[in-house]
C-alpha cells in the first residue's frame, strides 16, 4: 500500500492569495489522518491537490514511488488516472443515475464483465447497509444514505487510498456517531490508507490516528490526538484544540508573573478542567470569584474572575458554590502550558513534561511530592 | 535570483495545462465561433456606415471602400435627414414611450389588483392576463386592421366599413392604434415584473411603518413606493428598449400612412439597398438599445440591492376591495376581453367569412382553410391546402428549430466554460460577447448579419438567400437567453458531480456526455424550446434575412397581407399564435415554472 509524500508543496491562485505554502507531510500507508484547521487554512486545497484536481505551483507529490505533480519536472498525473478515492462534502452523487448506477459507473468505465460488476456493487452495498435502496435515486434517500452511497461509490474500485472532505460535517448529531464507527471499521475492513479533512476538532480527534493541524496555508502540527492536546506545539494548536478554549494569561500579569517561574515564557495557557476549586486555601491556590455557572449536561464551565484575569474552569463534579460567591481555585504549575514572544511552545522544565503525569498522579500526592 | 526563476515556473506551467484543460479548448473555440457570428457582424456594419459602398463611388466622388462621412452626413444632417432619420426617431419614441405610458398604468394597477387585493378569479386572471405577451404583436395589428381598416387603403375593407361606418384615418393607421396595440402587449410585462416585486415585498416593512404612526397613504407613498421604483424603473426601460426594435406592428399599421419608425425606415433602406444609409440606421438602433439596456442593467443592481433587505416576512396579505370589488373585477375581465378574445375571435372569424363583417350564416365558409379551386387568382385553394403554407411551416420549424438546438447546446456549452475554465477573462468576454445580440434589436442585427455574409469573405460563401444565413443569425440572436440560461444551470450544479465522474477515471468527452448533458436535461430543454417560440413568432431577422425560397410562416403571413389575402393571413398568424402559446405553456409544464421567474432570470 503507498504511502504520500508532500515534499514543499505550496499553491499559489495568485500573487496575492496563497492557499497553501511550504508544506512537507509523510502520510503512512494505512494511517488514518485528518487534516484539521479553520475553515480557509487550506486544508481542502491540500486534499484537492492529491487528488489532482488543483495542480501545485511549487513542490513535489508522490504516491506510493510514483511522481504525481510536480511542477519544476514538468509532471501531472491526471485525476483520473491516480487511482484515489475521494466522498465530497456534498456527496456529489449524480442525481440522474439510481444509487446502483451511481456505484457501477467506476466500474463500467473499468469494462468490467455484467457479472463482475453485479458482484462487486452487491458486495460494498452489503457493507454499508445499503442493499436495500439500490434502485432509489439519490434525491430519495437520507443524508446519512446518501453518505453511505458516496463512499460505496468510491470503496466499490477498491482505491488505495481514500480521501474524504469533511465527511461528517452535513449529518446530524444521531448520525454523525454512526457514521464515525463506521468509518473507524471501514477503515479497518477495507484497510486503506484514509485522508480526510475537517475543521470540527471533535471529529478529528475521535477518528484520526494522526493529525496534522494547519492554520494559514501553513502545517502547525502533526500527531496523534492525544500528543496534539496535551503538547500542543504553538499557541494557536493550543487555542483551536479543546473546548471550552484554553485559558490564556500574560506572563507579565498579575496572576501571570505568580504563576510563572521560567524566563522566556511571553503567554502562559491553562486548561479548563486543569483549574480546580478549592474549598480554601491551599497551596497553589488562588481567591477567585464566581461571575457565572453554565451546565453543560454532565459537566459545568464557571467563570471566575482571580486577580483581574477572567479564567475558565470546566468540571464533571457539581460545584457547591453560586455565582456571585467568593471561593478559590488551584492551578498546578505542571499542568501550565508555556509559549515564547513567537508563539512557540517552551518545555515546562521545572515540573515535568505537562499532561505525561497529570492523568497518573493524583493531584494530592503531587502536590506532596512538591 | 532563486525566487525569480521560481516565480516565474507557475505562469508558464499555467499555460501549459491550461491549454490541456478541455474547458479552456472548448472555451476558445466557442470564443472564436462568437465572435464572427455577433462581432463580426456588428463591426461590418459599423465600417459600412463610414465607407463608401459598393455603387456610390460615382455619387460620393470617391473610391469604393474608402472612409467617408457620406452616410452619416445624409442621414443626421442632409435635407432628407429629416424623412430618413429625424421623424422615425420621433415616431419610434412618442410610440414607445406612450405606450410604456398606458402599459405602466393599466399594468401596474392590475399587478397591485393581482397580488395585493380579494379580487374576484385572482388566480385565473393572474394567468389569463399574461397570454397577450405569448402571442405575436402583429396578432394584435392584423386584428386591428380586419376591424378598422378604412377605403385609404386597397383590398378587403375592415368590419367597420362594410357595416357602413368608416373610420378615420387616425383610427386606422398610425401612432394611435401602434400605442394601443403595443401597449396592449407591454401590459403584461409590467403585470410580471412589478406583480413579482410587489409580492416579494416585505410585509413586516409596511407593519413597521404603520405601528410607528403612518398612515396607509403614507406608507404607500413613502415606503411601498420607493421600494417598488427600482422594478418600475426596469419595466418602463425593458419596455422601451423593446419598443425600438418593434417592426412587424408599424409595417402593418405604419407604411400605410407613411408613419415610419426607426425600424421600418431601416427596412425601407435595405429594400432600396441604400447600405450605407442602413449602416447608419442599424447603428443608431444599437447605440440607442445599448443606451437603454445599460440603464437597464444599472437598476437591476440596484433592485437587487433592495431584494437582499427583504426578510422571510413576505407574507401575501390581501386588501378587501369592498363595494370597489366588483368594478375592479370587471375591469380586470374587460382587459382580459380586449387583450385575449376581442383580436384572437376577430381574426378568427375573419378566415371563416366571405365578405367582412358581415354576420350571416350563408357568409360563413371554410373555405379559406379548407377550399378548393377558390375563386381568386393566386390562392387557389384553402391555407391548408396550399403548399406554400406547408413548405413555409417546414421552413419555419427546420430553420427555427435546428437554430434552436444550436443555441441551446451552444449555451450549455458556454456554461461550462464559463463555470470552469481558470482564465477568467476567457469567462467573462464569453459572457459578455454572447449577451451583446441582447443590446442590438432584431432588426439591426439582420441588416448587421446581411452586411457581413451577403458577400463571399474569404473561405465563407456569399451566404445571402441561404437558410444558414437565417441559422447562424437566430442562433446568434438566442445567444443571450441560450447561454444565460446555460450559466445559471452550471452554475447551480457546481464543480463536483463531475470531479467525482473524474476521480472514478471518466475522460472528458465521457463526464460530458454521461454526467453533464443528462443531469442538464431539464435545462437544456428550456434553453432550447424558449428561443424556439421567440423564434417561430419572430419578424425582424426574417423579414430582412429570408427569401422566397426560405420563407417562413412569419414572412408568408406578412405577403399575404401585403397581397390583401386577408384571410389568408389571419388564418396563418393564428397558426403561429397557436404554436407560440402552446410551446409556452409546454416549457411551463415541463419545467415547473411560471413565465415571471423565466423573464427575471
Amino acid at each position: 500500500m503507498p504511502t504520500i509524500t508532500l515534499d514543499a508543496i505550496s499553491k499559489q491562485y495568485s500573487r496575492q492569495a496563497t492557499a497553501v505554502q511550504n508544506i512537507d507531510l509523510h502520510i503512512k500507508s494505512g494511517d488514518f489522518m485528518c487534516l484539521l484547521g479553520p475553515s480557509g487554512c487550506g486544508k481542502t486545497t491540500m486534499l484537492r491537490m492529491i487528488a489532482g484536481l488543483e495542480h501545485l505551483s511549487q513542490g513535489r507529490l508522490f504516491i506510493g514511488d510514483q511522481l504525481m505533480d510536480s511542477p519544476a519536472d514538468g509532471c501531472f498525473v491526471s485525476p483520473e488516472k491516480r487511482g484515489l478515492g475521494l466522498v465530497f462534502q456534498s456527496y456529489a452523487l449524480w442525481p440522474h443515475m439510481t444509487v446502483e448506477q451511481n456505484i457501477e459507473f467506476g466500474l463500467r468505465l473499468r469494462k468490467l464483465s455484467e457479472r463482475e460488476r453485479r458482484t462487486r456493487t452487491g458486495e460494498v452495498m452489503d457493507k454499508l447497509g445499503i442493499a436495500g435502496y439500490a434502485k432509489r435515486y439519490p434525491s430519495q434517500l437520507s443524508g446519512g444514505q446518501q453518505q453511505r452511497v458516496a463512499l460505496a461509490r468510491m470503496m466499490v474500485l477498491k482505491p488505495k487510498v481514500l480521501l474524504l472532505d469533511e465527511p461528517l460535517s452535513n449529518l446530524d448529531a444521531s448520525l454523525r456517531l454512526e457514521m464515525r464507527a463506521e468509518l473507524k471499521r471501514l477503515h479497518q475492513a477495507f484497510d486503506t490508507t484514509i485522508l480526510f479533512v475537517t475543521h470540527d476538532q471533535w471529529e478529528a480527534m475521535t477518528l484520526a490516528t494522526t493529525i496534522a493541524v494547519m492554520s494559514k496555508g501553513h502545517l502547525q502540527q502533526v500527531g496523534s490526538p492525544d500528543d496534539i492536546y496535551a503538547r500542543p506545539a504553538n499557541r494557536f494548536v493550543a487555542e483551536f484544540i479543546g473546548n471550552p478554549p484554553i485559558n490564556q494569561i500574560a506572563a507579565d500579569s498579575m496572576l501571570g508573573s505568580r504563576l510563572n517561574n521560567q524566563p522566556d515564557t511571553h503567554m502562559l495557557g491553562i486548561r479548563p478542567e486543569d483549574i480546580h476549586l478549592a474549598q480554601a486555601a491551599t497551596p497553589y491556590a488562588l481567591p477567585a470569584k464566581v461571575q457565572g455557572i453554565m451546565p453543560t449536561g454532565g459537566s459545568w464551565v464557571l467563570d471566575l474572575e482571580t486577580e483581574g484575569q477572567c479564567l475558565q474552569l470546566s468540571t464533571q463534579i457539581r460545584p457547591q458554590v453560586q455565582a456571585g460567591e467568593h471561593t478559590f481555585c488551584q492551578i498546578q504549575p505542571e499542568h501550565l502550558h508555556l509559549f515564547d514572544t513567537d508563539g512557540h511552545r517552551l518545555e515546562n522544565t521545572r515540573y515535568g513534561q505537562a499532561g505525561i503525569i497529570r492523568n497518573n498522579v493524583s493531584t494530592t500526592t503531587y502536590m506532596h511530592a512538591v | 535570483m532563486v525566487g525569480w526563476i521560481t516565480s516565474a515556473l507557475p505562469s508558464k506551467r499555467g499555460l501549459q495545462l491550461s491549454l490541456k484543460n478541455p474547458a479552456t479548448l472548448l472555451g476558445i473555440g466557442l470564443l472564436t465561433t462568437f465572435s464572427y457570428l455577433i462581432l463580426a457582424p456588428v463591426i461590418s456594419i459599423l465600417m459600412d456606415a463610414v465607407n463608401v459602398n459598393f455603387g456610390d463611388s460615382t455619387r460620393i466622388g470617391a473610391e469604393q471602400g474608402s472612409f467617408t462621412f457620406y452616410y452619416l452626413e445624409r442621414v443626421f444632417t442632409s435635407p432628407i435627414s429629416k424623412r430618413l432619420f429625424w421623424q422615425p426617431l420621433l415616431n419610434t419614441l412618442s410610440v414607445a414611450i406612450g405606450a410604456m405610458c398606458i402599459a405602466m398604468v393599466v399594468g401596474g394597477i392590475m399587478a397591485w389588483l393581482l397580488s395585493r387585493t380579494n379580487l374576484w378569479g385572482r388566480g385565473w386572471f393572474a394567468t389569463a392576463l399574461i397570454v397577450p405577451f405569448m402571442l405575436p404583436t402583429w396578432t394584435f395589428a392584423l386584428a386591428w386592421t380586419t376591424l378598422f381598416k378604412n377605403r385609404s387603403m386597397g383590398g378587403q375593407p375592415g368590419w367597420l366599413e362594410s357595416m357602413g361606418y368608416s373610420s378615420p384615418d387616425w383610427l386606422a393607421y398610425g401612432p394611435v392604434p401602434m400605442i394601443f396595440i403595443l401597449a396592449l402587449h407591454y401590459i403584461p410585462l409590467v403585470i410580471l415584473l412589478f406583480g413579482n416585486a410587489l409580492r416579494r415585498l416585505d410585509s413586516q416593512l409596511e407593519d413597521s411603518a404603520r405601528i410607528l404612526g403612518a398612515s396607509r397613504s403614507t406608507v404607500a407613498f413613502r415606503i411601498i413606493l420607493p421600494l417598488m421604483r427600482p422594478a418600475l424603473m426596469s419595466a418602463m426601460v425593458l419596455i422601451l428598449a423593446d419598443g425600438l426594435g418593434e417592426f412587424a406592428v408599424p409595417y402593418i399599421l405604419g407604411l400605410p400612412v407613411q408613419y415610419d419608425t426607426l425600424s421600418t425606415s431601416l427596412f425601407r433602406a435595405i429594400s432600396s439597398r441604400q447600405t450605407g444609409v442602413a449602416s447608419v440606421l442599424a447603428g443608431a438602433i444599437m447605440v440607442l438599445g445599448c443606451i437603454t439596456l445599460t440603464i437597464d442593467l444599472y437598476l437591476m443592481r440596484e433592485a437587487r440591492r433592495f431584494v437582499t433587505l427583504g426578510g422571510k416576512g413576505a407574507m401575501e396579505r390581501r386588501r378587501p376591495l369592498g363595494v370597489w370589488r366588483l368594478p375592479a373585477t370587471l375591469l380586470a375581465a374587460s382587459l382580459f376581453i380586449i387583450g385575449v378574445v376581442l383580436p384572437l375571435l376577430t381574426l378568427f372569424l375573419s378566415t371563416i367569412m366571405r365578405i367582412p363583417g358581415r354576420f350571416h350564416l350563408n357568409n360563413f365558409t371554410l373555405d379559406y382553410w379548407i377550399g378548393t379551386n377558390l375563386n381568386t387568382i393566386a390562392l387557389k385553394n384553402g391555407i391548408l391546402l396550399t403548399p406554400e403554407f406547408w413548405s413555409a411551416t417546414w421552413n419555419s420549424l427546420r430553420i427555427v428549430g435546428t437554430a434552436s438546438i444550436c443555441a441551446g447546446l451552444l449555451g450549455l456549452l458556454v456554461g461550462y466554460v464559463v463555470t470552469r475554465t481558470p482564465w477568467r477573462w476567457l469567462a467573462s468576454s464569453l459572457r459578455q460577447l454572447t449577451f451583446m445580440p441582447y443590446l442590438v434589436p432584431g432588426i439591426a442585427f439582420a441588416a448587421a448579419t446581411l452586411s457581413l455574409f451577403a458577400v463571399q469573405r474569404g473561405p465563407v460563401p456569399a451566404l445571402y438567400g441561404t437558410s444558414m444565413i437565417l441559422m447562424l443569425a437566430l442562433i446568434a440572436d438566442q445567444m443571450p437567453f441560450a447561454s444565460r440560461a446555460g450559466i445559471s444551470a452550471m452554475t447551480q450544479l457546481g464543480k463536483e458531480p463531475e470531479e467525482a465522474a473524474q476521480i472514478s477515471g471518466a475522460s472528458w468527452l465521457r463526464r460530458m456526455w454521461s454526467i453533464i448533458v443528462p443531469i442538464q436535461k431539464g435545462a437544456l430543454v428550456v434553453g432550447i424550446v424558449l428561443p424556439f417560440i421567440s423564434g417561430i413568432k419572430g419578424v425582424s431577422l426574417f423579414i430582412i434575412l429570408a427569401v422566397p425560397a426560405t420563407e417562413v410562416l412569419t414572412t408568408y403571413s406578412l405577403r399575404l397581407v401585403d397581397y390583401n389575402y386577408t384571410q389568408a393571413a389571419n388564418a396563418v398568424v393564428l397558426m403561429i399564435a397557436m404554436l407560440a402559446w402552446g410551446g409556452t405553456i409546454l416549457t411551463q409544464k415541463l419545467t415547473k415554472t411560471g413565465l415571471a421567474q423565466g423573464l427575471e432570470s
